[in-house]
């Protein structure tokens, strides 16, 4: 049972931030409140203070910069929205794609993007994908804004760079460039993947030019895997060439144990949904799939 | 036609698919479940359990917690107000709260009541309890080990009310039972044996998962007067075993049951009952517990269990002799173990003609919360083992699966074990309607695919004491007073059919209350497969008693002898002539008032009806199973499952199917996902749903055969006999021999992705030095063409 607390709703992120630094570590962000309050109902964690963003204007807004051809995610945005924006849907199908199949219907209904990724729990499935996407965060404090990559916002086991005062308000996903595939793969035993890879490949004349492949789940944070991605360079966009770099992926993995898979059996994992979600990037870049990636 | 041969009058009421009794109440909410219920002044509970495994208690201050306003009473072991402070209704090993020592994480240890949930939440939070701990022994080999730390003075340890199972001799240990029973000269036909299969196989604890979780109100009238509302299975031995606890006459103690969200043998025998009657007396306030799922998880479990099994046979695949060496983990208390442990080694040789068995089953104590009942216990635990052993000789002998059963399987009528109650079903005729459902002869699908099928009896159920009434009111309605629970499995429909059918009423005039032991008359148990069969036959008989009595006033009535009148439709007839029930009771009580009451009584019919001159019928476990395996992470999908339910006759055929499927349902879950997972110092690991695999709409089966078998063989009501546990072990065997057929060999359950991935790489490296590599490369280059 919940303990008593205070909450607190600040109309800008700058109020915010006050409202953490007049606090201290009796406070934390309440978003969407799917995690933080399942860890403080379980008294794993207790807050006297919590700062609800959520009346924050303007922080749940999707929109598409045409200039810099880039979706701007605002970090209230919950899962649900993700799932049914017509620019996500549009722009990045895969993270829409992703959403849809986040926890289930009644989390992705509360739960935000922006809390999924400061809560940096290891099993986070738009964590992964937005990884590979490149995405920036963007963090607002009384000292001012910052921008910082998601591939090093995540820094181990629920750790963030995110500093106490800071309010993690948008982020910005580039749009995936021509002839270029996205795919998110996953293995999913209980609530929460074991396993799952996000591949973005882009391909030339037959010819696998760019890759990025990020695994999450199986260990502590994403992790970019840089010698699958240097060994699909150059490759053929082929099963083959999706086969040998899952053999790398199975080699290249960090991964932490617990009580429920071995770590062998995680790297198999990520080898085979590393395998699958290369071979649907490449049939996606290719226009195999039938998509508007085609070349 | 006589009125009063219902074996020859027409069916009308019974053997189709009346609408369940209690859906419109349960789903709009309008059902009572014990969480419902707020009584005037009420308490709340809440317990302060164990962090280890195994320690002495050095002291407990509750000073702070006592002392938070709100909190109306802190109660530890010395407190308990029992006339005798430990319970346990096969072995009195358990202690209302601790007293000195906790012998599992998770066991309680203080209860406090308190104005609101939240104040008693806070107020547990207040108490400091200095423990020092011991050696633990959380498996069953380290409680078995020589220096092993004892958990009980098994010695000197006392019979609970309900043990049933023999005298108690017990060596000091950790052993609380020992069953074991040998026929034929089992060394000799093993060494003439042409093919002996032997394993060893482990099988997991697993959580009965019923949606409510245990919830308990107590209230104390004075000092000899307790009514308790319980999520409870067997009102009548919980009411016993309390009444035992606090020396008071049985009457003195009500139990009463509202609706279950599910049971499954969670909420069998006394559970939460001593600890919230001791707590409400302590509190001078009426005061429930409510379990929470993590906290029900703790309270009980199935049994895990370590086996040796052999099996010896002919070349030509004649089964001959079979040896079972079992070991069941009950945690740290008996709880329901030794009974588990006796169906378990009773059902252990399999439905097979032996010329030599010898089966041995040992319960044993661990530093683990207690294992009970789970629907299906016996049958499951080694149905799988035994059935892999008869597939792997089929195997070596040439002959597929339904061969070697059509061989080897007992008839109807053939002896099961001496003593006991000879075959009543055609398990040939079962086996092959699994097949068919198979489509066993056909090819099967591209891919690792294998099929399966197993067929276990269950000694199904219990003591057969059962005792209804039907009280016909002046309108011609029936109330019944029946204390079976309605768990969820259709108890009061089926109950109100039989009633409907004998007394030649509409359903709706039927009225089914749930069980209050001061009002609702002595039934032994809800559980073993016994409500319809046994409950139920006592429903029809106190039916046909107000029955007959109707047509004894009818006769004079008519100035007819009885046998020329029949009762159709709420009324008495004779020819074209028609009186209605509610005439017929006026004639006889003068004016519109009064009642007729019937009674209907099931005891044993020859001998003591104990365990051993049993069962009263033997439940068929029969499945069949088609899985396919991803042998790039061992995902194993079941692509069919079948039961066929022997039940004689199906009083209700959509809630037999029901029942089926749910039972295949946890047989998926348990030979697929579910195992409780308790790390080196005991704790469970896995106590919430994020963890622990409960199969869900996306694990069912792609499609789902049931057959329904109506030979009407069964003692109960129109040749009735029980359903809802064999579809468990059956499906679950039928998936492990499934595995086995496709080359998994699995002798660990549940078959989890990781074991069926591992156990495919061991066959890969038996058939192949270099598996991993050689794998990869033949599907590289399977797929080589370029799309760019």
């Amino acid at each position: 049972m919940l303990e008593p607390f205070s909450m607190h709703q600040p109309r800008s992120a700058g109020e915010a931030s006050a409202m953490l630094s007049h606090f201290g570590e009796d406070a934390t962000v309440y978003a969407g409140g799917t995690e933080l309050l399942v860890v403080m109902k379980e008294r794993l964690a207790h807050f006297p203070h919590l700062i609800d963003i959520k009346r924050i204007p303007g922080l749940a807004d999707i929109t598409y910069d045409p200039e810099r051809r880039e979706l701007i995610i605002g970090s209230t945005a919950r899962h649900r929205d993700l799932e049914r924006s017509p620019l996500v849907r549009q722009w990045l199908p895969a993270l829409a794609a992703l959403e849809a199949s986040v926890a289930n219907v009644r989390v992705r209904a509360a739960g935000t993007i922006g809390g999924n990724l400061c809560f940096a729990e290891p099993h986070s499935d738009p964590a992964t994908l937005l990884t590979a996407l490149d995405a920036r965060l963007t963090l607002t404090s009384a000292s001012g804004t910052r921008e910082i990559a998601m591939a090093s916002f995540i820094t181990g086991l629920m750790e963030t760079n995110r500093r106490h005062d800071e309010i993690l308000t948008s982020l910005a996903v580039p749009e995936s460039g021509p002839r270029t595939g996205v795919a998110y793969e996953r293995f999913k035993l209980h609530e929460r993947p074991t396993a799952a890879v996000a591949a973005l490949v882009t391909i030339e004349s037959g010819t696998i030019t760019d890759a990025r492949i990020v695994a999450g789940s199986v260990g502590a944070r994403p992790q970019r895997l840089p010698d699958a991605e240097a060994m699909l360079r150059g490759q053929s966009a082929n099963e083959s060439s999706a086969w040998l770099a899952a053999d790398l992926i199975r080699m290249e993995v960090e991964t932490t144990s617990d009580a429920f898979e071995s770590e062998a059996y995680k790297r198999q994992l990520a080898r085979t949904v590393g395998y699958r979600a290369i071979v649907a990037a490449i049939r996606q870049a290719t226009g195999a799939d039938g998509s508007r990636h085609a070349a | 036609m006589t009125a009063t041969d219902t074996e020859v009058r027409a069916r009308t009421a019974i053997g189709h698919d009346a609408p369940r009794v209690d859906a419109v109440a349960k789903v709009t909410g309008a059902g009572q479940f014990a969480g419902d219920l707020k009584l005037h002044g009420m308490a709340y509970g809440r317990l302060l359990r164990s962090p280890y495994a195994h320690a002495r208690i050095v002291g407990i201050d509750t000073n702070r917690a006592a002392a938070l306003p709100g909190v109306i009473a802190v109660m530890t072991g010395d407190d308990v107000p029992a006339a005798d402070p430990y319970y346990g209704h096969a072995l009195k090993d358990r202690p209302i709260l601790a007293i000195d020592r906790v012998r599992f994480a998770g066991e309680p240890v203080v209860a406090v009541a308190a104005e609101d949930p939240a104040i008693a939440d806070e107020a547990v939070t207040l108490i400091d309890i200095i423990y020092e701990e011991m050696p633990t022994a959380v498996t069953i080999a380290a409680a078995l080990a020589d220096d092993a730390p004892h958990l009980h003075d098994v010695v000197n340890v006392r019979a609970g009310l309900f043990h049933g199972l023999g005298e108690i001799h017990l060596e000091p240990g950790n052993v609380c039972y020992h069953h074991a029973f040998a026929r034929g000269d089992m060394d000799a036909v093993f060494a003439a044996a042409d093919v002996v299969i032997a394993g060893e196989y482990t099988f997991p604890a697993v959580y009965q998962y019923s949606l409510e979780p245990h919830t308990t109100i107590a209230q104390w009238t004075g000092a000899d007067d307790l009514t308790v509302w319980s999520s409870c299975q067997h009102p009548f031995l919980v009411r016993a075993e309390l009444a035992d606890l606090y020396a008071l006459p049985v009457g003195a103690v009500r139990v009463v049951v509202p609706y279950l969200g599910g049971g499954f043998g969670s909420k069998s025998y006394t559970k939460m009952e001593p600890i919230t009657s001791a707590l409400a007396r302590v509190a001078g306030r009426p005061v429930r517990i409510a379990n929470s799922i993590d906290e029900a998880m703790v309270t009980t479990r199935r049994h895990g269990m370590k086996a040796f099994m052999r099996t010896a046979a002919t070349r030509d695949g004649r089964l001959l002799a079979r040896e079972v060496r079992a070991w069941f983990d009950t945690g740290a208390y008996a709880d329901n173990g030794p009974r588990v442990v006796a169906t378990g080694a009773d059902a252990a040789p399999g439905p097979y003609r032996w010329e030599a068995v010898r089966v041995d089953a040992w319960g044993v104590y661990t530093n683990t919360s207690p294992a009970g009942s789970y629907r299906a216990f016996g049958a499951s635990h080694l149905q799988w083992c035994g059935e892999l052993q008869v597939d792997e000789i089929g195997r070596r002998c040439g002959l597929d699966a339904l061969q070697m059963r059509e061989r080897n399987l007992l008839s109807r009528g053939e002896s099961v074990r001496p003593g006991g109650k000879p075959l009543d079903a055609d398990l040939i005729g079962d086996i092959r309607k699994v097949a068919a459902s198979l489509n066993w002869e056909s090819p099967k699908p591209a891919g690792i695919v294998g099929r399966g099928m197993s067929v276990g009896l269950l000694a199904a159920g219990a003591h057969p004491v059962s005792t209804a009434a039907v009280r016909m009111e002046a309108d011609g309605g029936v109330v019944l007073l029946v204390s079976s629970t309605e768990v969820g499995q259709g108890a009061r429909t089926v109950f109100g059919q039989i009633v409907a059918e004998e007394l030649a009423l509409p359903l709706d005039r039927v009225r089914v209350l749930g069980g209050d032991t001061r009002v609702t008359p002595y039934d032994r148990s809800t559980g073993a497969s016994r409500s319809t069969t046994i409950a139920g036959l006592a429903v029809q008989r106190a039916a046909a008693d107000v029955r007959a009595q109707i047509l004894a006033i009818g006769a004079r009535l008519f100035d007819l002898p009885e046998t020329a009148l029949e009762i159709r439709a709420a009324s008495v007839w004779h020819e074209g002539e028609s009186v209605p029930y509610r005439d017929v009771l006026k004639a006889h009580f003068g004016m519109v008032g009064g009642e007729l009451i019937g009674h209907g009584e099931v005891r044993p019919e020859k001998g003591s009806g104990s365990y051993a001159e049993g069962p009263v019928f033997w439940e068929v476990c029969i499945g069949g199973a088609e899985v396919v395996v991803d042998p790039e992470t061992g995902r194993v999908t079941v692509t069919k499952a079948v039961s066929v339910a022997d039940v004689g006759k199906a009083i209700n055929p959509r809630l037999v199917e029901a029942q089926e499927m749910g039972g295949a349902m946890q047989g998926i879950g348990n030979a697929l996902h579910e195992e409780m997972l308790f790390d080196e110092t005991g704790t469970l690991l896995n106590a919430t749903l994020y963890e622990y695999h409960v199969p869900t709409i996306a694990d069912m089966p792609h499609t789902f055969a049931s057959n329904i078998v109506e030979n009407e063989d069964g003692p109960g009501p129109y040749g009735a006999k029980g359903v809802g546990e064999g579809a468990l072990a059956g499906v679950a065997a039928a998936i492990a021999t499934a595995l086995a057929d496709a080359g998994v060999i699995i002798d660990e359950l549940p078959a989890t992705p990781e074991r069926v991935w591992r156990a495919l790489r061991m066959h890969d490296d038996r058939n192949d030095e270099d598996s991993t590599g050689s794998a990869a490369n033949e599907r590289a280059t399977g797929g080589a063409a370029s799309w760019g």
